[in-house]
């Protein structure tokens, strides 16, 4: 267990240079973005030059960039401060603070959606390799895995508001907004709930079952399938022991999944009127507010080592051979 | 409970009692036996980034502000545009024009406090003149005295109820200016100003701010926010309007704004019936109407003439100060834009862009404005005529020398341009593409430079372009267009040799000005502190035949507008003009 300890420590060292040079490459990335929070502004002739003058200054905007990035960083470093943003003039942090909550929740809902229908069917593809249902589910997943998202949600909110079905975009009808929770609301909510969870776990669930099915074909004719069987097992403890093999790779896999899921889905949710940090995002990216869009790609980058970690520790309690080594 | 509910009740009739309330317009409130209470649903893109006018510069914290939220001294009438009193229940003006009175009614804030001289102070103070506070105006409140030199308007308390301005010379767009200044409670907000640093009013009542803490004068006031999905506002108790049969307004209980960033799902919201009221774009015009012929739909569709400040109308620029000597010598020539005029095929553009639901020109004064519209800008805009646009850029020695089909400077290099045009919206690439169609049937090369508009206005700000296509909105008064449409100011982007920018604030260089260019800087400087408004009339009407002449830009068209209403609302009404008229205070639900 200390090999472990030494392993998680080390892994969360090596983290701090990575999050600096990410954070150095974000600052080059969004600065190199021709203009800057103030180009919106030029050419309103209800604001003056002075005006945009003024708050060139106010902002700091007129400071050299490497003297903006080391300040940004002393504030985190030392007060844990990420900045403000530039339009709503409020600390980042509690920004995206406000709206992670349906961000994590729909999230966790997709990865969760797509385990329960990704891993029955891939090992159900795999006993049957070549069946027809076989053949048909990894077409549908290879369609998933190609559509792109919005694009299916546009396709999917037009065919249900031509049926004449109304809970299309957001969460919740407007009569539930910020009404206290109910059944009702719960059931409003379920009513809006499937279309982003289909548009969103649509692409994943593809590529799970891909994976699901490939490494159990892979051990369904490893050596030691074929020494369980000639040892007289009957086949469903066979079977057994050949899915939790086949499982393994697939926890990496969901350590990565997290940051997918939070950013890869920014025109659906601008499309299924999500409330999550995506159009957030992409707005403040528009609108070249600089520490905003900065923390949000280093909170991803943040998500997706931690994931990486959080994959390799559950790896390695699941499987001696990767302990050991 | 009961107790404190029964002496609120009785302090608010008391108080309701003395208040002096402003009786809407029968044009607006034509119903007499309106439906009061429910809900009214519209949507905004985004989360307002605050609820103070002046800390921000964001446009969805101005549609929640501007009317719904908060009132001004006084205000236009949404039909007619005529100024009309609102919290000032009257004004004087002096005789020389300098001095003006404004009396205020008893009317109060949402929390029952009175309405004061101190709260019009106040905000002049720390917020309109206030250069630290993103959204001040110090623009538009400082203008130059008999000596030409600029200074502020200032403000002066006479008593509790009137507030004097004192004007360094009369200046004839001062109430409409003022219409655009929203009172805020100094009882509310003095407190929590930095007086040494006057940059800290920006931080004041940011989008995290509690409801309650948001004191309104305006129809409705804050109740709920739901980060990115929802505003909620209820009727103000206190609001000082009343309808002809003595009502309070609004008729509504609340006002909801869902938030929906995607235009395409603001207008299927409409269309379901969910929202209740909606900008159309003249694309998705024939669509909706159809659906609504069709008889199964839940709204109603106007189209009117073009009206308000957007869409904006669309012009072509060319660059007089470009460094290419032989294209600047060019385009400062009134032939060769007169050339180009003759090139520009309006007629096309409005039949394959707009779908025919445009007019021609509309840059500088909207047909319908009728305060300030010079008709005769339309005999000024030349036809489209391609010969003889190509017999003025033969007469200018722009001839194909070379056989080679294009059209050559008269020291035999290829005659080409670029035009620069940002990707959004679609109609201004359409129209640089029409545009440049027709001049390639003349011989005239031109370059298509499609940017993302951050750039291109950049790029336009720096005077980096050859030839541009633009759009600036309409605004009911032509002041208000000052900074554009002067030469030697900041937007004047087609010759900013006009502006010296080394002076604070830049200057004008007359040595740069065509005499033309003179004569529309001196009307914009006469205007200004003119009060009587035939004389303002006749200036504005030189100014815009000088600009239909001599093309410093040119314009090419305007939508035309179209607004979709639920068929439940009532008060929509539609004035002679076929403007539909709609506001949050007197519509209600059928």
């Amino acid at each position: 267990m200390s090999n472990l300890t030494s392993f998680i420590v080390r892994r969360l060292l090596i983290m701090i240079p990575t999050m600096f040079i990410i954070s150095i490459i974000c600052f080059v990335i969004t600065e190199l973005q021709p203009g800057d929070f103030l180009s919106q502004y030029l050419d309103n002739p209800r604001i003056s030059p002075e005006q945009i003058e003024a708050l060139r200054n106010e902002l700091g905007l007129d400071k050299p960039a490497h003297y903006r990035y080391f300040l940004w960083l002393k504030n985190i470093v030392t007060k844990f401060d990420f900045g403000y943003s530039f339009s709503y003039q409020r600390p980042v942090f509690d920004l995206i603070w406000e709206r992670m909550g349906w961000t994590i929740g729909i999230s966790l809902l997709t990865i969760l959606l797509q385990w329960l229908i990704a891993i029955p069917l891939g090992i159900f593809s795999a006993f049957n390799q070549y069946s027809f249902l076989d053949y048909m589910f990894s077409l549908i997943a290879f369609i998933g895995i190609s559509l792109p998202e919005f694009f299916l949600a546009l396709v999917l909110m037009f065919f249900a508001l031509n049926s004449g079905y109304m809970y299309i975009g957001g969460l919740f009808s407007p009569d539930f907004l910020g009404a206290p929770w109910s059944f009702a609301k719960f059931v409003d909510l379920l009513k809006h709930l499937w279309i982003p969870l289909i548009v969103i776990g649509v692409s994943g669930i593809g590529g799970l079952y891909r994976v699901m099915r490939a490494n159990l074909l892979d051990v369904i004719n490893a050596p030691f399938i074929t020494v369980l069987r000639a040892r007289g097992l009957n086949e469903s403890t066979v079977r057994k022991h050949a899915i939790k093999n086949a499982l393994n790779p697939l926890v990496s896999i969901a350590g990565m999944e997290l940051p997918n899921v939070f950013s890869g889905t920014i025109i659906a949710s601008i499309v299924l009127n999500l409330p999550t940090i995506g159009p957030f995002f992409y707005n403040a990216l528009l609108n070249h507010d600089q520490y905003l869009v900065m923390s949000f790609l280093m909170l991803i980058a943040f998500i997706t080592q931690v994931g990486n970690l959080l994959a390799d520790i559950s790896l390695a309690l699941l499987d001696p051979r990767i302990r050991i080594a | 409970m009961k107790k404190v509910l029964f002496s609120m009740f009785i302090f608010l009739t008391v108080v309701l009692m003395a208040a002096d309330f402003f009786v809407e317009d029968k044009m607006l409130t034509s119903a007499p036996q309106p439906k009061i209470g429910g809900t009214l649903r519209l949507a905004l893109p985004s989360t307002p980034e605050s609820f103070l006018l002046y800390g921000s510069l964001d446009s969805s914290a101005y549609s929640v502000i501007m009317g719904p939220l908060m009132s001004p001294l006084v205000e236009y009438h949404p039909i007619t545009n005529e100024i009309r009193p609102c919290i000032a229940k009257s004004w004087t003006i002096s005789n020389d024009g300098r001095q003006v009175w404004f009396y205020l009614r008893d009317a109060y804030w949402s929390d029952g406090k009175p309405i004061t001289a101190d709260d019009v102070i106040f905000t002049m103070q720390y917020f309109v003149m206030n250069k630290y506070a993103r959204g001040n105006s110090v623009d538009r409140f400082t203008i130059p005295d008999e000596k030409g030199v600029n200074k502020p308007i200032t403000w002066t308390k006479i008593n509790n109820k009137v507030v004097r301005a004192d004007l360094p010379s009369p200046y004839g767009a001062f109430l409409t200016s003022l219409t655009a200044v929203y009172i805020y409670p100094k009882h509310k907000l003095e407190p929590s100003i930095d007086k040494n640093d006057l940059a800290s009013v920006n931080k004041l009542w940011l989008s995290n701010t509690p409801a309650s803490e948001i004191v309104v004068n305006g129809p409705y006031k804050l109740s709920q926010v739901i980060v990115d999905q929802k505003i909620v506002l209820e009727r103000n108790p206190y609001f000082f309007k009343k309808d002809l049969y003595g009502n309070q307004l609004p008729y509504f209980d609340k006002l909801e704004y869902l938030i929906i960033k995607d235009p395409e799902i603001r207008l299927a919201k409409f269309m379901s019936g969910e929202i209740d009221y909606a900008d159309v774009s003249a694309a998705d015009y024939p669509r909706l109407k159809q659906l609504e012929l069709a008889g199964n739909s839940p709204y109603v569709l106007f189209a009117s003439q073009p009206v308000g400040s957007t869409p904006s109308p669309v012009h072509i620029a060319f660059n007089f100060d470009i460094a290419n000597p032989k294209l600047k010598e060019l385009f400062r020539k009134t032939e060769f834009r007169e050339a180009m005029e003759y090139a520009l095929n309006r007629q096309r553009i409005i039949e394959e862009i707009y779908n025919g639901l445009a007019i021609p020109g509309g840059g500088l004064v909207l047909p319908t404005n009728k305060a300030f519209y010079n008709p005769k800008v339309e005999q000024l805009m030349r036809p489209f005529d391609l010969k003889k646009a190509a017999s003025i850029l033969d007469s200018l020695g722009v001839v194909d020398k070379n056989k080679d089909g294009l059209r050559d400077l008269p020291d035999g290099s290829t005659f080409e341009f670029t035009i620069l045009v940002q990707n959004q919206p679609k109609d201004y690439q359409q129209i640089a593409y029409i545009f440049s169609d027709e001049l390639k049937k003349i011989g005239v090369k031109t370059n298509l430079q499609i940017l993302d508009s951050s750039v291109v206005g950049q790029m336009f700000g720096a005077g980096n372009f050859e030839c541009g296509i633009r759009a600036f909105g309409n605004q009911p008064d032509p002041q208000l267009r000052k900074a554009i449409w002067q030469p030697g100011q900041q937007l004047y982007y087609w010759h900013y040799s006009t502006m010296n920018r080394n002076t604070t604030p830049p200057s004008p260089v007359f040595a740069e000005m065509f005499d033309w260019e003179k004569k529309i800087w001196e009307i914009f400087e006469k205007a200004q502190i003119e009060m009587d408004q035939k004389k303002r009339k006749t200036l504005y009407d030189e100014w815009q035949e000088l600009y239909y002449k001599h093309l410093p830009v040119i314009f090419v068209a305007r939508q035309m507008n179209f607004f979709g209403a639920n068929k439940l609302l009532g008060n929509v009404v539609q004035s002679k003009e076929g403007i539909p008229t709609f506001t949050v205070w007197t519509s209600y639900r059928k």
